[in-house]
């Protein structure tokens, strides 16, 4: 099967090509890869039946334990018929629903093969990583085709708030699969579920799986993302809803069961969101005049429906969630196959302008009905078998049983009134309307509606051979063995359960109009996708308001900012180890007293210099009182070289300084004038701020500096060295002198030299610059020099 | 250095050990960058061009051959020489290959003349901005060719930076590397003056920076005697000293080290510096500076702080999830494409980071991988972004890429591709870069960070995808920016980041493995 998915990516990334020979035979052309795969996919359909799954691998990145792996057993079997059957109908169809002369056919055929081939390779995957790749392509093959042509701001918005919520729900998945993965010891999902590790850890997985199976499927609260994401064309809703994407969620929830349906973290939520969902959803679709959303309320109901079914885990539920996937991909496919007919045939797919069309189209209408049959339950079809095996399940005197079981029977009567809803408006006569003009739908349309409606009308019947299959699934399930799918089961209580919720539904459907209004009552803050649009913009907002304040583009702040940092991270830990004594005394001699002072004057008088040479001589006043406290302690070799450097980069300053004005430019100072002291008192603020920074800072490295330089622990060997030596060695009684000059003499003049090289250097860049200058190029005349400095 | 005890001792001096076969590629690097300046000095103007952009590409490619010479049959434990300044072991070995070639991309770009007429960089760096001088060189055709031995000098003090056994080595390095790179920041040819502001800023912060980290390493001199990682690491493990001057050095060293892998929230510098300087640089900054930023953070905390690290952990773990909260929020709202790639590579830092802090293998092997993939992928972004130009130059603001992909599809597509590598799309690297840095972190029991970094991938990637959107899914703007086809230079360094990127993304396998080669040489 490693062949079939590969084929599809393959040929996607070919019919781009393709479509500009041949055009809308792209699609057709689509259509043959997943119709293969179909037809490869049977001849494995004996095996699975008998119980041997089939399994192929191939490396990716050993070392990581990258590998796609495929195992196709009784689950994957049914979603793979469901994937490739559903694909090749739905990629015929979209041959003929595209506009012949409208560009991006290869792009969107290309699309949607690489769709069913994710989706496919979804299924199949037998290991957690590949699972995870083929869910992301999935999520964006599905956000391109939302998007399609991205021409107006809808589909845009729409396809984005499909993207991020889908991806956050997939990170979520990825972080679960590998906690889950690292806990059972292998990557391989078989594996795992053969094995299931139990721990904290693996609750923890279990929740993160899913919210990613409840964003992926359209659960609540992340559901407003499939209704938005009726913009695409058609063909690929059909898709999306039927058997792509949205049954992802479900699949994997089908997938994990056996292993975890016995745990509440599995469970609990699945349902009571499941059953949330499936109410809401078909309390909405009762509203919707669109009958593309109608339908889209309407899988998110159904979505409900099957993620209740699958977690559960009991054999009988199983069973009915097998038979129920199958059936609402069929039915649903047929759905919106004849919307997206509707649509082409009218112009339009509001049931409040439709009218007379089921007396045009009697063909279509007949299928349609089937396929609406069996949505809602009517017997013979499909899904009449899946829904009474369902309330079979539930048939059962537990508290949660029964409410499960009032659930899906409020649930199936919602999805019998909007199916009615769906029906009559798409296709019923409104008195006092004209009738719609419409185009016949034409030979593909029909087939390709007819295909999957009638497969929901035979396997009904034939139920006995989708039997084997579903129960290859549900073996693995605990609970009684004693029911199996089928159409008649003679007078039971599902039966007259049925009975009541037609009735019931019925009733539903005549009350419309005031559901309608009961459903517009929903709370404001309670709406999902106000919660989207809150958590969307709040970020936006919070994104705009980091920047305002932190990326202002002024030096002072960003300085500001790490200096905080290096007193605030280290700062803290430091304070809270506490500090050390400072045995050091106050004052070693009264003259360092007036140096300091000295020091800390001009290190203040800098800040509020007006002439660049004021503030340079300050800083050199810096330097020569700290040569001076140098001096006070002894230290004679370290004050001359600080004197030295001192006296060279005030040179260096002074030469610079010729060719820059006198002052300094202030902000804001210019444009006021003389009144700007008192008249700015937020530019004072704002210097008192960096004050208190750069004091903070001061602070933060003096206090460093003498609380930890007493906590070093002994003399290094080599000064110990140093001072032992000195005088037999090198007959020097200045131990300082005597490492110049004698013990690391070559250093010294290492050193003397770069000091020479870098004095000439900065003199030759001084002195030779401007005369290069004057040399090369005449200076700005008066009349530019004004126009810079606007 | 020398030990004082032993030279005199033993009556005759003892010169050390030095491997040079080992040490062949940086000496490479920084002969050929020492001979690019004499070139500089004496070639006549129009020969510069050629001569230096021949000798730059040639010294990478040789420096590559010599590395892989000797790669072939080093030891596996790897070796120290130098007298034990300078490791050449498997993470080294492996750092220096993806730093030469990432400055082999970088290069391309830079010596591009063909985008931008006469190259990206200045004429005459002398020349005021907004002068009659300066508009008559924007459409000059010279350039400062000093460029490319600065280059050579930063790309060797990288590769130092990255092998350095010892603090003070380290420090050399860091400077070695930082100055070329301030300059180089401040020559575009156009929009100088806030090429010039960027180099400015970048020049001050970074020189705070460099400040903290020499008084950083002055503490652990203190606390350890000794500079040597390796003595710290046996100074912390067997001893009753008092920790607080430990930590306090750590502390301080780690702010040079975060501040040159632009790791918030010592990124400040990152967006002005990012936008500010010219395109090429910027790709060779974003790409090999990260490289040799986290290689050095990556080797002073396996090896010194390794048994540590319960000490230190919490620490980092906030300044990581500050980063990626940073660079995944605030790229949110830029408009600028360049800026939004700096707040990318600060989100990416972050996640860098995660993988940084699992002192194991895997977390060696991840981040190192990591590193490779995000180089790559950002150098062919900044390619990219060098190409969609209009009448003032590059047009980096974001509405004039509306509707790319109708005036060049090729383009559009390569760098969507680069952006869902960035984002992290499975099939490229930047999946398998993150899967391996994030799982390597979840085995070292770091399960709640992992969490955090995959909310700030989610919210990153939003960012990532706007991009994309806007490219794809909007009406191009009518006077909008014309993209200029690539000469052979350009085209050259985009290829071979997108196709990294791809195979990394496709068959990681190798990487991986050379990645995961060994571990770093605790012999000192």
């Amino acid at each position: 099967m490693l062949i079939a998915i590969a084929a599809h990516f393959a040929v996607a990334a070919m019919l781009p090509l393709a479509a500009r020979r041949c055009g809308r035979a792209a699609f057709a052309i689509g259509a043959l890869v997943p119709a293969g795969s179909l037809a490869l996919a049977l001849t494995y359909l004996p095996g699975v039946l008998r119980g041997t799954p089939h399994g192929e691998s191939v490396h990716w990145a050993e070392r990581i334990g990258l590998l796609f792996t495929v195992r196709l057993d009784a689950l994957a079997m049914l979603m793979t018929l469901l994937v490739t059957g559903v694909g090749a109908v739905v990629l015929c169809y979209f041959g003929r629903y595209a506009d012949r002369d409208e560009p991006g056919h290869g792009r969107q055929a290309g699309l949607m093969v690489a769709f069913a081939g994710a989706m496919l390779g979804l299924v199949l995957a037998d290991d957690v990583l590949s699972l995870y790749v083929y869910w992301e392509i999935t999520t964006i093959a599905s956000f391109l085709l939302v998007g399609g042509a991205g021409r107006d701001e809808e589909s845009r918005r729409s396809a984005k708030q499909a993207l991020v919520v889908t991806v956050f729900g997939g990170l979520a998945l990825l972080l679960g699969l590998i906690v889950l993965a690292v806990a059972a010891g292998t990557f391989r999902l078989s594996g795992i579920l053969a094995d299931p590790p139990d721990g904290a850890a693996v609750t923890a997985a279990v929740a993160l799986l899913l919210v990613g199976v409840a964003t992926k499927s359209a659960q609540v609260p992340f559901h407003p993302w499939l209704p938005a994401a009726m913009v695409a064309p058609t063909p690929v809703s059909a898709y999306l809803h039927a058997a792509a994407m949205v049954k992802a969620g479900v699949y994997l929830a089908a997938r994990l069961a056996p292993a975890f349906a016995d745990r509440p973290v599995f469970w609990v939520p699945l349902v009571v969101l499941g059953l949330w969902t499936m109410v809401l959803g078909g309390f909405r679709a009762l509203r919707q005049h669109d009958l593309k959303l109608l339908l889209a309320f309407g899988t998110v109901s159904q979505l409900g429906f099957l993620l209740v079914l699958v977690a559960v885990g009991t054999y009988t539920a199983a069973l009915a969630g097998a038979a129920m996937l199958l059936a609402h991909g069929l039915f649903k496919s047929t759905l919106f196959l004849t919307a997206g007919a509707v649509d082409k045939g009218t112009g339009t797919r509001d049931i409040r302008e439709l009218s007379g069309l089921g007396r045009q189209w009697p063909q279509l209408a007949t299928l349609a009905g089937l396929a609406a049959a069996s949505m809602a339950g009517l017997p013979p079809l499909l899904g009449f078998v899946g829904k009474e095996a369902a309330l079979k399940a539930f048939l059962h005197a537990t508290p949660k049983d029964v409410a499960v079981l009032c659930g899906i029977t409020a649930g199936s009567v919602f999805t019998v009134a909007y199916t009615l809803r769906f029906l009559v408006g798409a296709f019923g006569t409104r008195p006092g309307a004209a009738p719609s003009r419409a185009k016949p739908p034409g030979a593909v349309f029909t087939a390709a509606i007819a295909v999957p409606a009638l497969a929901g009308l035979v396997v009904g019947p034939g139920v006995g051979w989708l039997a084997p299959l579903a129960a290859g699934y549900a073996e693995a399930l605990p609970g009684a063995h004693d029911y199996h799918l089928a159409l008649w089961h003679g007078l039971t209580p599902p039966l007259l359960l049925s009975v009541l919720v037609l009735a019931t539904g019925y009733a539903v459907y005549r009350a419309g109009r005031a559901v309608a209004v009961v459903s517009g009552r929903v709370p404001e803050p309670l709406r999902a996708q106000r919660g989207y649009d809150t958590a969307v913009s709040g970020l936006i907002r919070l994104a705009h308001g980091g920047t305002g304040r932190i990326q202002t583009g002024s030096l002072p702040v960003y300085l500001a900012v790490i200096l905080l940092t290096v007193v605030a991270a280290p700062g803290t830990m430091l304070l809270l180890r506490g500090l050390p004594a400072i045995e050091a005394p106050w004052s070693r001699s009264w003259l360092q007293l007036p140096l300091a002072a000295i020091v800390l004057a001009a290190a203040g008088a800098v800040l509020r210099a007006r002439r660049r040479l004021t503030a340079v001589l300050l800083t050199g006043m810096i330097g020569y009182g700290v040569g001076g406290l140098f001096l006070v302690r002894g230290a004679i070799d370290l004050a001359l070289a600080q004197f030295l450097v001192e006296t060279l980069t005030l040179v260096v300053f002074v030469l610079v300084l010729r060719r820059l004005p006198p002052p300094f430019a202030r902000p804001g100072r210019e444009r006021t004038g003389g009144q700007a002291r008192s008249g700015q008192p937020a530019l004072r603020r704002a210097e008192w701020r960096k004050a208190l920074v750069a004091a903070l800072g001061g602070t933060f490295v003096a206090v460093l500096a003498t609380a930890y330089s007493a906590g070093r622990e002994r003399l290094p060997p080599a000064s110990a060295w140093y001072v032992d030596n000195a005088k037999p060695e090198a007959g020097a009684t200045n131990v300082v002198n005597a490492i110049l000059v004698d013990f690391r003499a070559l250093d010294t003049i290492g050193e003397i030299t770069v000091l020479l090289v870098a004095a000439t250097g900065a003199a030759s860049l001084a002195l030779g610059a401007g005369r290069a200058r004057r040399r090369t190029m005449p200076r700005p005349g008066r009349d530019e020099r004004t126009e810079v400095r606007r | 250095m020398l030990n004082p005890f032993l030279a005199q001792q033993g009556g005759a001096i003892e010169t050390p050990q030095i491997d040079y076969a080992a040490i062949l590629p940086i000496l490479i690097v920084l002969g050929a960058a020492c001979v690019g300046v004499l070139l500089e000095a004496f070639l006549p103007k129009h020969q510069r061009w050629p001569v230096q952009v021949g000798l730059t590409l040639l010294t990478i490619v040789a420096a590559g051959v010599a590395l892989g010479a000797y790669v072939g049959d080093a030891p596996e434990q790897g070796i120290t020489t130098l007298s034990g300044t300078v490791a050449v072991d498997a993470p080294a070995l492996f750092l220096w290959g993806t730093l030469l070639a990432l400055a082999l991309g970088a290069v391309l770009l830079i010596a591009d003349r063909s985008v931008e007429p006469g190259g990206a960089f200045v004429a005459q760096a002398g020349i005021s901005p907004g002068t009659v001088q300066d508009r008559a060189q924007v459409s000059s055709t010279g350039m400062q060719t000093e460029v490319f031995p600065l280059t050579l000098f930063a790309l060797g003090g990288m590769m130092t930076f990255t092998a350095a056994n010892d603090l003070l080595t380290m420090f050399i390095a860091l400077e070695v590397l930082s100055l070329p790179l301030y300059l180089m920041c401040g020559l575009a040819r156009r929009r100088r003056l806030i090429s010039q502001e960027a180099a400015v800023k970048y020049f001050l912060l970074g020189a705070f920076a460099s400040a903290f980290f020499l008084y950083g390493i002055a503490m652990l001199y203190g606390y350890a005697g000794s500079v040597r990682l390796a003595d710290i690491a046996a100074a912390t493990a067997g001893t009753d000293r008092s920790d607080t001057l430990l930590f306090a050095g750590f502390g301080l060293l780690m702010v040079g080290l975060l501040f040159k892998g632009s790791v918030g929230p010592f990124h400040t510098w990152t967006p002005d510096v990012y936008q500010g300087a010219p395109t090429p640089i910027t790709a060779f900054m974003a790409a090999c500076t990260k490289v040799a930023a986290f290689g050095a953070l990556l080797r002073v905390l396996f090896v010194a702080f390794e048994s540590t690290s319960w000490e230190w952990r919490g620490v980092l773990w906030a300044v990581a999830i500050i980063s990626m909260a940073v660079g995944a929020i605030l790229g949110l709202t830029q408009t600028d494409v360049k800026r939004m790639i700096a707040y990318s590579s600060i989100a990416h830092a972050g996640f860098l980071l995660v993988g940084t802090m699992a002192i194991t293998d895997e977390g060696l092997s991840g981040t190192l991988f990591y590193l490779l993939a995000y180089g790559f992928t950002t150098l062919a972004a900044f390619g990219v972004i060098s190409l969609v130009r209009d009448a003032s130059g590059e047009a980096t603001h974001l509405s004039a890429w509306a509707g790319l992909s109708k005036r060049s599809p090729l383009l559009a597509a390569v760098f969507t591709f680069l952006l869902l590598a960035l984002a992290g799309i499975p099939l490229t690297s930047g999946f398998v870069g993150k899967f391996v840095v994030f799982s390597a972190a979840l085995s070292d029991g770091m399960a709640p960070l992992v969490v955090i970094a995959l909310v700030f991938s989610a919210v990153a990637a939003f960012f990532y995808l706007r991009v994309v959107v806007l490219m794809y899914f909007s009406e191009p703007a009518p006077e909008g920016p014309t993209v200029s086809v690539p000469g052979a230079f350009t085209t050259a360094a985009i290829t071979l980041g997108v196709v990294v990127t791809l195979l990394l993304g496709v068959l990681p396998a190798f990487a991986l493995d050379w990645a995961g080669a060994g571990g770093f040489a605790l012999s000192s």
